[in-house]
């Protein structure tokens, strides 16, 4: 796709710092994001520590051994990169961001660069060089498709991710997902949005009563109930601002009768660890292993959430247990599995509006959910349209790699990490836009609304929850039984 | 002249070769051996054969990569390769000189072919050379050698070219022989100790891309005990 880099004049709203400048003076650090306050004395060598840590109890030193001995510099990947297609700045080329951190280690931790900085004296790691990676490393959205693009293999969101780890190890790390994760492992209410638990109950029997009203069907949000097929972990935050599909997702248990719960002893999905630190990657995903136990659960189910999914599913086998952890399967999934055993019945006519969907990258870059949530969606919309490219090649939203949680990047995210989106969305002519992951629909619909685009962004299952016929031994009121019929076109 | 030439088609020859496929050998097994150790201290162990095998053979299709971004350079870059591997291989005169030594030979390529093939080698590693130079976000990334590959591989293949097609003297003959061997040889050389590891460290990508994102359990604590922070708030 062909875009235009953006102007001068946006340019600058789009990097202007709101930080103040007694803040960065004092923490020596120019970048867009707040963090908190942090050691600033000898941060060179205090980098190289964490980064020597991690190396040796982690991975990641097989991956950087082989990606500094075979980096082509072939530049395909900044032709998929909607970061550099839209800032046109050299320096957020993929690779060039990888080499930031690719260069320290081949200095610091390989032979050849440790001789070679001995004999020259030169070349140790500088603050400016830290500088340029608290920059560079949260310009990228962490949307992984310039990984597809790249030959010789090299993963730049690896890289990046391991970027922000080591860096967090040092104090750096945005203030917003600190402040969160913090809530979430330490503080009373367990989660990022810091819900407490009978504000959570009164949402739910709120929402219990609306959808009684609507529905004429007793649909539940079942609380604590031990033993389920299911336990269920949304992104929390979803409680609040994405009150329809969660009914969404009710109704789909309501017409299928499987046993699912939330838990209240935990119950956010959220995983900020994912976006800037392994360590509290793995004690966020062990919390959602410790509580499908204590309700002896059978599996994980995770809502509507990129991020959280791919975090679940790829690292509850790694941290609780490889094969005897339990399965971790995302709502699409299970909504798709039922519908195709005939347990559920849309209106085929409810939705007339142009709709497309929107991958979220961390669900489909890995090819895991793509054509699902599509069949789903032709079953009750009579105007589908898809936008190109999509599937494992599709574009971020802009505000991927926990960038939509901070909110002052959101003039970054709205005219430079969404520009291509933006395009797309535009070319697409759709009404609405479907986007299954809480992160996406934040940051999709501050993009239109930024951009001027005319268009309605939700999730599958409120869609759903339009949709969706249920059977008359379910409702309740009797004049609501021939109302919830197909209507004859 | 012909002493010189005579040492390095022969001994100088058998050393770069060796240094060239111990080379190769030892960077693949160190490979093999991290992804294998990495493996080993993975938490979750179960791997997506699928998607690696489909992900890594993409780029061995080339019809595959000219379809998607730079189809220029990709058409360049596959087109070059081709030549570069099949005429070293296949050159009658080189598959005799193997079967003078070690008494093995195989198939050969046409007079023809080998005439076109390496002329296209030339001026695809040409082309590639002006689009790394002319490419704004290319000639950005490019190190030294990422120029110099190009142009020390276009040494053999315009001296082999003047040598076998072009009838020159017989002193500039010698002349060119020798510069055709000898750049030969320091290709070798360090084919394993520059990005030209490629050759045998590509199939492997994939796997190493899909590892690396199965980290190893119970890091948290030992990261913490490594850098004195057991115990610490988030
Ligand atoms: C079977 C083995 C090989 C494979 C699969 C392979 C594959 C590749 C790939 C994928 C690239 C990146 C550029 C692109 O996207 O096309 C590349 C670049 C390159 N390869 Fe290979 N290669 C192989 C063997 C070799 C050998 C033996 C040499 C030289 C002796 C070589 C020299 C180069 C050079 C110089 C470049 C950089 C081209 C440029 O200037 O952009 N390759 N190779
Ligand atoms: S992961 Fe996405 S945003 Fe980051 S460098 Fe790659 S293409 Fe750009």
């Amino acid at each position: 796709m062909n875009t235009t880099v953006i102007t001068d004049e946006e340019k600058q709203k789009a990097f202007k710092s709101l930080r103040k400048p007694e803040t960065i003076e004092k923490q020596k650090l120019d970048v867009r994001y707040h963090i908190e306050d942090f050691d600033v004395s000898e941060r060179p060598r205090r980098f190289l520590e964490a980064f020597a840590a991690i190396l040796k109890h982690s991975n990641y030193k097989m991956a950087l051994d082989h990606f500094i001995r075979m980096s082509a510099k072939c530049s395909r990947c900044a032709t998929t990169c909607q970061v550099y297609q839209a800032t046109g700045d050299l320096k957020d080329i993929p690779c060039y961001r990888s080499e930031l951190l690719l260069s320290v280690y081949r200095r610091h931790f390989t032979i050849g660069g440790l001789i070679k900085g001995r004999l020259l004296g030169s070349g140790y790691l500088t603050d400016d060089k830290i500088q340029e990676m608290a920059d560079s490393f949260w310009n990228c959205t962490a949307c992984k498709r310039c990984s597809l693009e790249c030959p010789s293999g090299i993963d730049h969101a690896l890289i990046t991710h391991l970027g922000r780890y080591i860096l967090s190890e040092i104090g750096i790390a945005p203030r917003a997902l600190v402040v969160s994760t913090r809530e979430q492992l330490e503080g009373a209410t367990k989660n990022t949005s810091a819900i407490p638990v009978p504000a959570l109950k009164d949402t739910l029997e709120f929402l219990e009563d609306d959808m009684f009203e609507e529905k004429s069907v007793r649909i539940k949000f079942p609380i604590d109930v031990e033993d389920t097929e299911y336990v269920f972990f949304p992104a929390v935050s979803d409680f609040l601002m994405e009150a329809e599909s969660l009914m969404g997702i009710a109704a789909v248990f309501t017409a299928t009768g499987d046993s699912w719960t939330t838990g209240t002893g935990y119950f956010d999905g959220i995983n900020y660890g994912l976006f800037y630190s392994d360590r509290m990657l793995e004690r966020v995903v062990k919390k959602v292993d410790e509580e499908t136990k204590r309700l002896r659960g059978k599996n994980i189910l995770i809502g509507e959430c990129g991020h959280a999914s791919r975090s679940a599913k790829y690292f509850i086998p790694t941290y609780c247990g490889g094969k005897d952890a339990p399965l971790v399967i995302n709502i699409m999934e299970y909504t798709y599995m039922v519908w195709k055993e005939g347990k559920l019945k849309f209106n085929p006519n409810i939705v007339t509006e142009k709709v497309a969907y929107h991958d979220p990258c961390n669900i489909a870059r890995q090819r895991w959910i793509i054509d699902k949530p599509r069949e789903l969606l032709k079953a009750f919309c009579k105007n589908y349209v898809e936008m190109t490219p999509s599937g494992e090649n599709n574009i971020c939203c802009g505000g991927g790699g926990g960038t939509v949680s901070i909110d002052e990047l959101r003039t970054y995210r709205t005219t430079v990490g969404g520009k291509l989106k933006a395009d797309q969305i535009r070319k697409s002519g759709c009404e609405i836009l479907v986007a299954p992951c809480a992160n996406c629909k934040k940051q999709l619909r501050e993009l239109v609304e930024d951009q001027g685009i005319a268009c309605e962004v939700v999730g599958l299952h409120d869609l759903i929850y339009k949709a969706i016929i249920f059977d008359d031994s379910l409702i309740e009121k009797e004049e609501a039984k021939s109302e919830s019929l197909p209507k004859e076109n | 002249m012909e002493s010189w030439l005579e040492f390095a088609k022969g001994p100088l020859f058998r050393l770069t070769f060796a240094i060239m496929l111990l080379g190769l050998i030892r960077i693949f097994m160190l490979d093999i051996w991290g992804i294998y150790k990495a493996y080993r201290k993975a938490g979750d162990k179960n791997m997506p054969w699928k998607l690696v095998l489909s992900r890594g053979l993409e780029w061995f299709f080339p019809v595959n990569r000219v379809a998607r971004n730079r189809p220029f350079y990709s058409t360049f870059s596959t087109l070059f390769h081709i030549g570069l591997l099949v005429v070293p291989i296949f050159l009658y005169a080189h598959v005799k000189q193997w079967e003078k030594s070690i008494g093995i030979s195989w198939i050969t390529l046409p007079f023809d072919w080998a005439y076109w093939l390496t002329i296209s080698t030339i001026v695809f590693a040409i082309a590639l050379l002006m689009g790394r130079m002319f490419n704004k976000s290319s000639s950005f990334l490019s190190r030294k050698q990422d120029y110099l590959w190009p142009i020390l591989l276009l040494i053999p293949f315009i001296t082999g070219f003047v040598c076998a097609h072009l009838n020159v003297n017989p002193t500039y003959y010698q002349f060119f022989m020798l510069m055709h061997v000898l750049s030969g040889n320091l290709i070798f050389i360090l084919i394993p100790f520059t990005k030209i590891a490629h050759c045998v460290l590509m199939p492997l990508s994939q796997v190493v891309c899909t590892i690396a994102w199965k980290f190893p359990p119970e890091t948290d604590e030992a990261v913490c005990s490594t850098l004195n922070k057991k115990g610490a708030a988030v």
